[in-house]
């Protein structure tokens, strides 16, 4: 094992790790927010790989336009979602909404297989993204670069959104307690509705920079859906800076794992989550409220 | 004296008529054959229209045998094992049907032909690749076509290792199908002289294969055999061409359809695998069956489709030749019965194990360039013949019951 491999391996960590990171960061702040884990996230996720594919198979063949239109697209079918879908079961247990969103990406999911079929559809790097780059160290293939770029600037951007705005100051107060915002006069349906948007566009957005570099099929958000959640159990539920922590640590785990032990690459993570429970019950910036 | 004569002969007469007509067998119950197959599961997209190739070659057939029209029924197992014996039971029992055929995945399959043993029935399989089937696990009743995991892997594996290199480095799918593969490509590659690198074992469904692609890479060989499938063979694919390794070596795959390209754009580019047919192929009534299937579906038949067409219009055949559809009669009539038609030209059901062998084509992925006609996205690079693409059946493993 030369150390070139290394490097060059957690730098895939890195770059699965972003994907955990846009995809986990939607999960945390809807689950704060409305209190459930959603399940048609990774439908979310599928739904943006294919928008960008209609986009530039059918519309204009340009990634770019795809990258910006896409998660502008799913964010308002986040909201629709939101105002047509979860907005009539508040009031019961938060059981049936869950119900409701593990409904809705199978229904998504076979809407995709019905129009689309099920073997998946075509999806290349864009042309000026191909080919490698001299790192001086290693050799790298430039659309990953670029993938770690995106990411991390959108991380920035969310967090800087939710911590120096007012309107994210209302999603983290939402966050912590929804009855008291209430409370305190300020209109939470509307809130809600940005917050499914938004997790939706960051799904969305993962789902273009995922396209390249995955197989595009009806199925492919299921298999990250559940490792974001041992992300999101990790980091904390709830918690943002939990998320981005968390799902660093997960695609660094998994990359690490595959250089070490590749028969059980994929299963050293639940590992890691059910000892990191054990000393930590609460995750890592978890808070108490949710869990006792 | 004469009218007493008279009265003796009509009762006589009217008596045999009676009993011709009590003893005569009831009437035939007409033939039905099933198909068993993946309609919604992972391998829907290539083997759920298998029930529509049936159903066209029983059409083309005449919709009769032995005078009599011939039932057509249709399950979808899910690709799920339990699954497929539940319903091969029902179909077997409750249905009555005389023959079953397809049904991918191995265990599915495997779990299909015990069945047809258990009930005496005829099984003949297309989708699924284990060599069990023909080999440790033969029965009477089960007939396997088209292809076998060791055609796929020896037919181009001798032509990689004498065209294309003789290094190679091998990633694996973790599970049974990839480790069966796995042998028979090194064993093909052992024969031929040539080394093997290094292997990746990679669990089912891995979606980062970029380490796995930089191990390979730095071991700098002239072949990269990827022995899996589906999403894994595309995402595979996909990294190895971000890591620019088509421009070092060549990449070989262990199955591979016109489905699979047209899902996945030029991933696939450059790239060989076995094949058990083409739809450009000049076999006895392959031009007329393409035509036929694009009229109705807008695209080319994949070879599984074809090899289901193939095997209900030999198995019709067979009824026809036993003058029955009673199955002991029939499976006589097929074993080490010689034909040729759409699929196999020529192609032979071997008596000793059960495996209908043809010739195995070497496809190579077209450069999206290339690509004249939509579909046409294979091109035949090399033919070899059933003596070299299937194991000897001294070989298999395979004893075969003589029950009469």
């Amino acid at each position: 094992m030369n150390l070139q491999f290394v490097l060059m391996q957690l730098f895939n960590g890195l770059i699965l790790g972003s994907l955990y990171v846009l995809l986990a960061l939607g999960l945390s702040i809807i689950f704060g927010m409305l209190g459930i884990i959603n399940f048609a996230h990774g439908a979310f996720f599928m739904l943006g790989a294919y928008a960008a594919y209609t986009i530039t198979a059918y519309v204009i063949p340009d990634f770019w336009l795809a990258l910006v239109c896409v998660p502008v697209l799913m964010a308002i079918f986040g909201a629709f979602c939101e105002m047509v879908l979860f907005r009539r079961l508040y009031e019961l247990p938060s059981l049936y909404i869950m119900l409701l969103t593990f409904g809705l990406m199978l229904v998504l999911q076979d809407a995709v297989r019905l129009l689309f079929g099920s073997m998946g559809v075509p999806f290349s790097t864009p042309k000026s993204l191909t080919g490698m780059v001299n790192l001086g160290f290693m050799y790298y293939p430039s659309y990953r670069l670029f993938l770690i770029v995106v990411t991390s600037l959108t991380a920035c951007a969310v967090w800087l959104f939710l911590s120096k705005t007012k309107l994210g100051c209302i999603i983290r107060a939402g966050t912590d307690n929804p009855k008291m915002l209430e409370a305190l006069g300020i209109d939470i349906s509307k809130t809600m509705t940005l917050v499914v948007g938004l997790g939706a566009g960051l799904a969305g957005l993962a789902g273009v920079l995922a396209a390249p570099i995955q197989n595009v099929r009806p199925l492919m958000g299921m298999d990250l859906l559940v490792d974001c959640f041992v992300v999101v159990v990790i980091g904390g539920m709830g918690s943002l800076g939990g998320s981005v922590v968390g799902g660093l640590i997960v695609g660094q785990i998994i990359a690490i794992g595959v250089m070490v032990w590749p028969p059980m690459a994929n299963t050293l993570i639940y590992f890691f989550m059910a000892a990191f429970l054990l000393v930590r019950p609460r995750g890592l910036f978890g808070r108490e409220a949710f869990h006792e | 004296m004469e009218r007493k004569c008279y009265a003796i002969l009509t009762i006589c007469l009217l008596s045999i008529a009676f009993f011709l007509l009590v003893n005569a067998p009831a009437v035939a119950e007409p033939l039905k054959i099933s198909v068993l197959t993946d309609m919604s599961g992972p391998y829907a997209g290539i083997t759920g229209a298998n029930v529509e190739a049936a159903k066209m070659a029983i059409a083309d057939f005449g919709g009769k045998v032995l005078g009599e029209p011939v039932e057509f029924v249709y399950r979808d197992h899910m690709c799920k094992p339990d699954v497929a014996n539940q319903k091969a039971k029902e179909l077997y029992e409750k249905e009555q049907v005389d023959v079953i055929f397809d049904c991918p995945n191995s265990a599915a399959g495997l779990a299909v032909a015990n069945q047809a043993k258990i009930h005496k029935k005829l099984f003949i399989n297309v989708g699924s690749g284990t060599t069990r089937l023909t080999g440790p696990d033969c029965n009477r009743y089960t007939f396997k076509w088209a292809y076998n995991d060791y055609m796929l892997a020896t037919a181009v594996g001798l032509w990689a290792a004498e065209n294309l290199g003789k290094k190679w480095y091998t990633i694996t799918a973790d599970y049974a199908w990839g480790h069966d593969l796995l042998h028979h490509f090194s064993e093909a590659l052992k024969a031929k002289g040539g080394t093997l690198l290094g292997n990746e074992m990679v669990a089912l469904g891995t979606s980062d294969f970029s380490p796995y692609i930089i191990k390979a890479m730095n071991a700098k060989p002239d072949v990269l055999v990827l022995l899996n499938a589906g999403k894994d063979a595309v995402n595979s694919t996909k990294q190895a061409n971000e890591f620019g390794l088509k421009n070092k070596l060549k990449i070989i795959h262990a199955l591979m359809f016109i489905e699979d390209i047209k899902a996945s754009g030029d991933v696939f580019a450059g790239d060989y695998v076995t094949g058990a047919w083409y739809w450009k192929s000049d076999n006895p009534g392959s031009k007329e069956f393409v035509e036929k299937w694009k009229k109705q579906f807008n695209k080319p038949p994949n070879w599984m489709n074809a090899a289901t067409y193939s095997a209900v219009t030999q198995y019709l055949k067979a009824v026809e030749r036993a003058k029955t559809k009673d199955a002991l009669p029939v499976v006589k009539a097929l074993e080490g019965h010689e034909f040729r038609d759409l699929l196999a030209n020529p192609g032979k059901i071997r008596a000793e194990d059960h495996m209908e062998v043809g010739n195995a084509y070497i496809l190579k992925a077209k450069q999206p360039g290339e690509i004249k006609e939509d579909w046409d996205f294979f091109e035949v690079v090399g033919i070899i013949p059933p003596g070299k693409a299937y194991q000897d059946p001294k070989e298999t493993g395979c004893k075969m019951e003589k029950t009469e």
